[in-house]
């Protein structure tokens, strides 16, 4: 089982320009089109405590114009070219991302880096951007295990990685566009960006065109915040629905970390698949739910393992007991068929996912961002196969995952 | 690029293969489409299609419900299903040398043993899922307003079915379901990727052998829009939600590109004429308008999502845009950014065999034709305002519902 995959891909080239944005490219050159993740680290974590929101209202602004175009002409520019795009602003990072094809490249590039040097951020459209971070606030309310993950980070961090990043309807009423251009100011700019593209396109000419369109962009974006986590703790938020919501929250290792793909492989023979443990104790054994599921995440510095789990109120008692004590569980240890499914299932992941160019630009962009360097596939494919059974099961059993803050949603008295 | 290559044969059985062959993927993508979903379901059998689709990873003769789940992970491939109205999918993709055994294990699954006891653990899992969609607003309109649209039409049916059909759904009924509808000439396998051909045909010519023969029928009864203003409240909604149903094209209509087209025109998430006139002007956070096609005939699809107090400018501003575009129709910029658009979706949609997988089963499955996407891509480019005019001219939003589901205390 342990052959090395033929992957046939490039490896990632980085280049720093000399304004402190950072260029990763991985070519595909099979691939007619090419995608590309702008990645500006201003999010919920940077936003002022009194301003709340601002970092996501920014990016809504940032479309209402730029360079010689207003937000019309803007948007009918991209459409020229076929472009497809989605952008949003994150706990830590906002990012903007494209897929165009390649000789749509340069004038896509131009018009992003309009974005980012020249926008206008217009009076006239502010009223507007203030009424959407409004509704998007509101619309929470209507997602249910979306409001309930939204708290939970609250609860859990100490730091500013707690911060929601629609913002509260009072520092959303308090922002006004003097206050959010002054943000703009203060938290965009090239230094600490990053530019991934994936595609088929010549990485020599990726490097000539981002210097040409990007290179004398200024600026510096903040330093990231230090995590800090509150003591573990439980909570529930009344709401009338139909299912209670779950969630629990464990400390895990960071990126970078030595046992991060240890870590990772723990989580994939928890719920990588539907022959995953919570999958199979808790859906295919008990039918206690449609959705259960643990998702390892990672801020910069900091990893966490999250579990989720949507029951009707009279199981709700029971899932939770079952969720928590097979995540406790893994300190036992997995089996050598566990882990080898887990192992086979992250490089099948890394096969398929690599050929996407959506997908990889923005890995990479992330990477990028969370470790100060990008891995190619074949890297990545290593650090899968140097996990052992051993080195796996030393680490469960030094690394138990317990105590966890525990969250709840649902009517009243479910929980 | 790499030149691609189509494969077909019927087998005796009547079971439908294809491939679209691409030796520079790095995977491979398979999936069985059966033309099979709610609007199919008889009476008292409701949910059953998306029930069924559930029980098909419970096992076979062969394989426990736990061997099925083990394989598919030794094999680390990436699968799931899918039921909608009217087909029900099942895929998966691995790395290419997987290829026989997924081929033999999906097969295999297409004859599923539905034992009791998984039948009703299952059963609850079932109801889980439709509790989980019962609190989402923007799901609980999507039902009302298809019921309502459809009328006594097979299509006006929930896929999920109700918690009363799914408690009462009999292991026999789907047993005879089964029977029924996963018959070989009620099927298509397709398959996208690196692969080779002769050997897969012969593999999956062995492994369906024994298959009997066998068709399908659907009723197509006569369908007439008719047009309504709806409105509702929900306890668990916060903000409102609104949508507007108007008769589309079908599934194999040449018209159907066009109809994608205009679809973007209308509701484009970032630059479209509801865009503009909604979600710029920060009356809703959401307005955006989507194509459906089925069987018989298609749906315009328009939903918008936002403040309650803004209902009213909100559904008025719709109906100006739609009543435009009838009156009007369409220009010839608009047409051309969104063509564009739609053309470089197409050349994304090849870039993995899974993706490109949905668009080559469906297709085939409605049509019985392959359409290699770049055919496709210049029938898009080629489309002239007459072609959205012509289907403009039927005034189809004159002919829409809408409806309006709000938050309780708005009322």
């Amino acid at each position: 089982m342990e052959r090395k995959y033929n992957l046939r891909v490039a490896l990632p080239i980085v280049e720093l320009l000399n304004n402190g944005l950072s260029l990763i490219i991985e070519p595909q050159p099979w691939n007619p089109g090419l995608s590309f993740t702008l990645l500006v680290p201003v999010g919920a974590v940077n936003d002022p405590e009194e301003y709340l929101g601002a970092a996501s209202m920014l990016e809504t602004w940032l479309w209402k114009g730029a360079g010689p175009r207003d937000a019309r002409d803007f948007a009918d520019a991209l459409d020229a070219l076929g472009l497809r795009r989605q952008s949003g602003a994150g706990l830590e990072y906002t990012t903007f991302s494209a897929s165009v094809l390649p000789e749509g490249f340069s004038a896509s590039l131009e018009l992003y880096a309009d974005l980012m040097k020249r926008p206008h951020l217009p009076d006239a459209a502010f009223d507007a951007v203030r009424a959407l971070a409004l509704q998007e606030l509101a619309g929470l309310q209507d997602q249910p295990a979306r409001k309930l993950f939204n708290r939970l980070r609250r609860e859990v961090f100490a730091s500013p990685h707690g911060q929601p990043v629609e913002g509260t309807r009072e520092t959303i009423n308090r922002i006004t566009p003097e206050v959010l251009r002054g943000e703009f100011q203060r938290r965009y700019g090239a230094s600490g960006s990053v530019l991934a593209v994936a595609g088929g396109i010549d990485p020599h000419e990726v490097v000539r065109l981002a210097k040409m369109h990007l290179g004398d962009w200024g600026k510096k974006t903040p330093k990231p915040a230090a995590v800090s986590l509150s003591r573990p703790h439980r909570f529930h938020i009344e709401q009338s629905s139909e299912q209670v919501q779950i969630g629990l929250f464990y400390r895990d290792v960071p990126p970078g970390d030595y046992d991060f793909y240890t870590a990772r492989l723990a989580a994939t023979v928890l719920s990588g698949d539907m022959s995953s443990r919570l999958f199979t104790e808790v859906r295919e054994k008990r039918g206690l739910v449609y959705s259960v599921s643990a998702t390892p995440g990672s801020v910069k510095g900091f990893g966490y393992l999250r579990a989720y789990a949507g029951t009707m109120p009279e199981k709700a008692q029971e899932t939770l007991a079952v969720l928590k004590d097979e995540i406790y569980r893994l300190r036992e240890g997995v089996s050598r068929a566990e882990l080898d499914r887990a192992k086979v299932g992250m490089r099948a992941n890394l096969v398929l996912s690599g050929e996407s160019s959506y997908a990889r630009a923005s890995t990479l962009a992330r990477d990028m961002y969370l470790l100060g360097r990008v891995r190619s596939l074949e890297e990545l494919e290593a650090e899968v196969i140097d996990v052992t059974l051993e080195r796996m099961n030393n680490f469960l059993a030094g690394h138990p995952y317990s105590n966890p803050w525990i969250g709840t949603l649902g009517p009243k008295g479910a929980i | 690029m790499a030149a691609l290559e189509f494969k077909e044969a019927t087998l005796p059985n009547g079971l439908r293969v294809i491939a679209e062959i691409n030796q520079e993927a790095k995977s491979l993508a398979m999936g069985y489409f059966i033309k099979t979903g709610s609007r199919d379901e008889l009476v008292g059998e409701e949910g059953i299609s998306h029930f069924l689709e559930h029980m098909v990873f419970k096992g076979t003769k062969k394989r426990s419900a736990w061997d099925v789940n083990r394989e598919f992970g030794e094999m680390g491939a990436k699968y799931n299903a899918f039921t909608n109205e009217e087909l029900t999918v099942f895929y998966g993709a691995v790395l290419p040398e997987f290829a026989p055994r997924l081929l033999e294990l999906l097969t295999d699954l297409m004859r599923p043993a539905i034992r009791e006891e998984d039948f009703e653990t299952e059963r609850k899992v079932i109801l889980e899922e439709i509790a989980l969609y019962h609190d989402r607003p923007n799901f609980i309109l999507y039902e009302k307003a298809q019921a309502a649209y459809f009328g006594s039409h097979p299509l006006a049916k929930p896929v999920l079915g109700s918690v009363e059909s799914v408690q009462n759904l009999t292991r026999q009924q789907m047993v005879d379901y089964h029977a029924r509808r996963y018959v070989p000439g009620n099927m298509t396998l397709a398959f996208a990727g690196n692969l080779d051909w002769q050997e897969i045909l012969s593999l999956v010519e062995a492994m369906t052998a024994k298959w009997p023969a066998g068709r399908a029928i659907r009723n197509h009864p006569p369908f007439e829009p008719k047009p309504a203003r709806l409105r509702d409240v929900s306890e668990k909604a916060a903000q409102t939600y609104t949508t507007f149903l108007a008769p589309g094209v079908s599934a194999s209509s040449e018209e159907r590109y066009a109809a994608r087209v205009l679809s973007e025109i209308i509701g484009d998430s970032d630059n479209s004429r509801l865009y503009w006139q909604i979600v710029d002007k920060g009356l809703a956070e959401t307005a955006t308008a989507f194509h459906h096609e089925f069987d018989e005939l298609g749906l315009f699809y328009v939903y918008a999502q936002g403040d309650p107090k803004n209902d009213e400018l909100v559904s008025q501003a719709i109906h100006e845009q739609l009543e435009k575009l009838e009156r009007e129709g369409v220009a010839s910029e608009e047409l051309n950014r969104a063509k564009l658009k739609t053309a470089t979706s197409l050349v994304f949609a090849g870039e993995t065999p899974l993706s490109r997988l949905f668009y080559l089963g469906m297709t085939y499955t409605y049509t019985s034709r392959y359409e290699p996407l770049t055919a496709l891509r210049r029938w898009v480019l080629h489309l002239q305002s007459y072609h959205l005019n012509e289907l403009l001219e039927a005034k189809p939003f004159s002919k829409a519902l809408e409806y309006h589901l709000v938050p309780a205390d708005e009322e």
